[in-house]
């Protein structure tokens, strides 16, 4: 589910300098150059990833405050014209759809639905998966037995297959589609917390922490969890990436939140029938969605990076 | 070994018993009646029993799974329940080849793609290129599958003139980059083997771009061509659209996994020797650096072709593609369960088998796996 990291990477070694000829330390201008270069074009990227999550999340959340035109009451937006083009300077900036509905009202709203899946899905699964994988890390034995073979049969699905199975017999709306995600990314996170746990026991601190006497309890909540929750946070960036695309794949289906109310995904499927002549009805939610997931994978990856150990190389 | 297979045989036995515990009890998770589901409103008490006969909701539950496992072994998956009514498994039979090809024909195109890409990324790892791939793929992971399908509909179908040129012009632009390089090559080490492969890169682009401008094939917006009726040609014209909108996203994934394999490849001493011998680059890179590097690429493409079976269910409603992924939709939403369930059966089942497949087939390719040491 996960895609690892591969632009951390750390450059292979430098060829070998002639120490005294080419001084210990000289890299070569053009070389250094280049490293501030790309050191400054990553971090400009990731200002900007997080100024448009900011943006999001900040217009998501302040929807109702906002001077939007009419985008979820089609019998409000009656008098509105319908398929406007975009004109930034009009009431509707991203223009309106067949109903007469804002485009730009449309995206706010919908990303509203888009994080509280993509986030409550995370929170649920991290604190059910992290719990259940911190468990099996540490007892081993049957109970690790047990979650391993929970996380096999569950990974054994694949994944839009388990999404469409969980859909089929549950009412679409935005607390069912929420936990359905969140099961598709409980065995993630019970993979990552079992096999940090593993880690973190083989460290002096715990055994230090036997030896004084701690009780179980105290070694799991003082000791492990919080030395496993940096790495299952920063994975979860990543993660609320992957579910909002599926939620958006499953309301393009049909099978999450209906019409009127806005989704990225039901707008984009609600449009794509005039593509051809109103290719904004699916561009602007389209490129909203893509530039979401492209921030929050790019701030994701610095985020493992940066916390989780295992990523570092 | 023997001992470490038998055990991933029994768990894999397991799993896929799970599998169709789930798949064949989704019915009984349906809220209220599944047969009120199956004919609606109106309905007269004798059809009513009628369909709970022949769903089977007259019988006790464990009996039932019985009886559907046994049909499903010996090769009778049971009929479908809307009209037109037929064998479940002739409809299977129609479907599945057609998701097979698309599958297939993506794996190819993204695997085609993706090491030449790597090689090249690795190679110049940290240069401005490489930065450009790694932006790229990073862009190509974040695009959902139905969102690239729109989008390749609106430009090769609606923009088909902006396509060509677009192509044509990079195309043009990388033949006109390589003649440079070929000339600079040529110009600074008088030897033909200097300037040589650019001189044919610069060819191969060319006849892209002839190609591109002479002879771009025009695109069905949706629907699929048997091989039977329209020929191989039609056949492919049908599903190409499709199979590219899972090639780019398999393809990206595949490119950052392998240039990061062939990354720390490139740091061994093989490698470093193979160049002291003055072997040239793309020597060493085929020869020397490609193999050892792609097992986690085999293991990820393995992985992908399993999920892409059932993955494509997006792609073939986009592209009104009649395949597994289309059937499994239509029968959810017309409450067919029996091709509901025996659809999730199939799909998940080649797709545990499939990763069971690359799990063994990691511990044959690398020996140090074989023991646990993972």
């Amino acid at each position: 589910m996960a895609i690892p990291d591969v632009t951390q990477e750390s450059r292979p070694e430098v060829p070998v300098l002639i120490e005294g000829v080419d001084g210990p330390a000289a890299a070569p201008r053009s070389m250094r150059v280049r490293k501030w270069l790309s050191t400054t074009v990553s971090r400009l990227g990731l200002g900007l990833a997080f100024g448009w999550i900011l943006l999001v999340v900040g217009s998501a959340v302040f929807a109702d405050l906002l001077p939007l035109a009419e985008a979820r009451d089609t019998s409000a937006a009656i008098d509105t014209p319908s398929l406007e083009r975009p004109d930034l300077f009009s009431a509707h900036p991203f223009g309106t759809d067949r109903q007469g509905l804002d485009i730009l009202g449309g995206v706010i709203y919908g990303a509203r639905v888009s994080l509280t899946v993509g986030i409550g899905a995370v929170l649920t699964g991290l604190v059910v998966g992290g719990l259940l994988g911190v468990l099996a890390g540490f007892y081993r034995g049957r109970v690790e037995a047990v979650v391993n073979f929970a996380t096999d049969a569950l990974i054994a699905f694949p994944p839009l297959i388990l999404l469409l199975a969980l859909v089929t017999v549950m009412e679409p709306s935005v607390r069912n589609v929420t936990l359905g995600l969140a099961v598709l990314g409980i065995p993630t996170y019970i993979r990552i917390a079992r096999a940090n746990t593993l880690v973190i026991m083989q460290r002096e601190f715990v055994l230090e922490a036997r030896v004084i006497g701690a009780r179980n309890a105290r070694i799991l909540f003082r000791e492990i969890v919080p030395n496993v929750l940096s790495s299952l946070v920063s994975y979860g960036f990543v993660v609320i990436a992957v579910l909002i695309v599926a939620e958006a794949s499953l309301s393009y289906l049909g099978l999450s939140v209906q019409r009127p109310n806005p989704t990225w995904g039901n707008m984009i499927a609600a449009g794509q029938s005039s593509l051809e002549r109103h290719p904004h009805l699916v561009l602007v939610p389209g490129l909203v969605l893509f530039l979401t997931v492209f921030a929050l994978n790019r701030i994701g990856e610095a985020a493992r990076s940066a916390w989780d150990p295992r990523g570092r190389s | 070994m023997l001992k470490a297979l038998s055990l991933k045989l029994l768990r894999l036995a397991a799993i896929l018993l799970l599998v169709s515990l789930g798949a064949f009890f989704l019915l009984d998770l349906v809220p209220g009646d599944p047969a009120a589901a199956v004919l609606g409103e109106g309905a007269t008490p004798e059809q009513f029993a009628e369909v709970r006969a022949e769903l089977g909701l007259d019988r006790p539950a464990m009996e039932r799974y019985a009886d559907w496992m046994g049909g499903i072994l010996t090769g009778d998956f049971g009929r479908s329940m809307q009209p037109p009514v037929q064998e479940v498994s002739d409809v299977i039979a129609a479907r599945l080849p057609v998701t097979l090809e698309i599958a297939l024909l993506a794996m190819v195109m993204a695997v085609g793609v993706a090491v030449p890409l790597a090689l090249w990324s690795a190679q110049r790892v940290g240069r401005i290129d490489d930065g450009i791939i790694g932006l790229g793929t990073s862009a190509a992971v974040s695009v959902p599958s139905f969102l690239a399908a729109l989008l390749l509909i609106y430009a090769v179908i609606f923009n088909t003139s902006m396509v060509i040129a677009v192509l044509s012009g990079i195309f043009g632009v990388v033949a006109g980059a390589c003649l440079c390089r070929a000339a600079w090559g040529l110009s600074r080490e008088r030897t033909v083997a200097a300037g040589l492969p650019w001189l044919l890169s610069a060819a191969a682009a060319g006849l892209g771009a002839a190609l591109v401008l002479t002879g771009f094939p025009d695109f069905p917006r949706q629907g699929f061509v048997r091989i039977e009726d329209g020929g191989l040609s039609e056949n492919l014209r049908s599903v190409f659209l499709p199979a590219l909108t899972l090639a780019i996203v398999e393809c990206a994934v595949f490119t950052r996994i392998l240039r990061n394999d062939l990354i720390n490849t490139l740091g061994e001493d093989f490698v470093l020797f193979a160049r002291a011998k003055g072997m040239p680059t793309w020597w060493v890179l085929l020869r020397h650096a490609l193999r050892p590097s792609s097992l986690s690429l085999v293991t990820v493409a393995g992985v992908a072709f399993g999920r892409l079976i059932g993955g494509t269910v997006i792609v073939e409603v986009i592209f009104r593609v009649p395949g597994m992924g289309s059937m499994l939709i239509e029968s959810i939403q017309s409450k067919d369960y029996p091709i509901v369930q025996a659809g999730i059966l199939l799909i998940a089942g080649v797709y545990v088998l499939m990763n069971a497949l690359v799990d063994i087939s990691y511990t044959v390719i690398d020996p140090r796996l074989r023991h646990g040491h993972s």
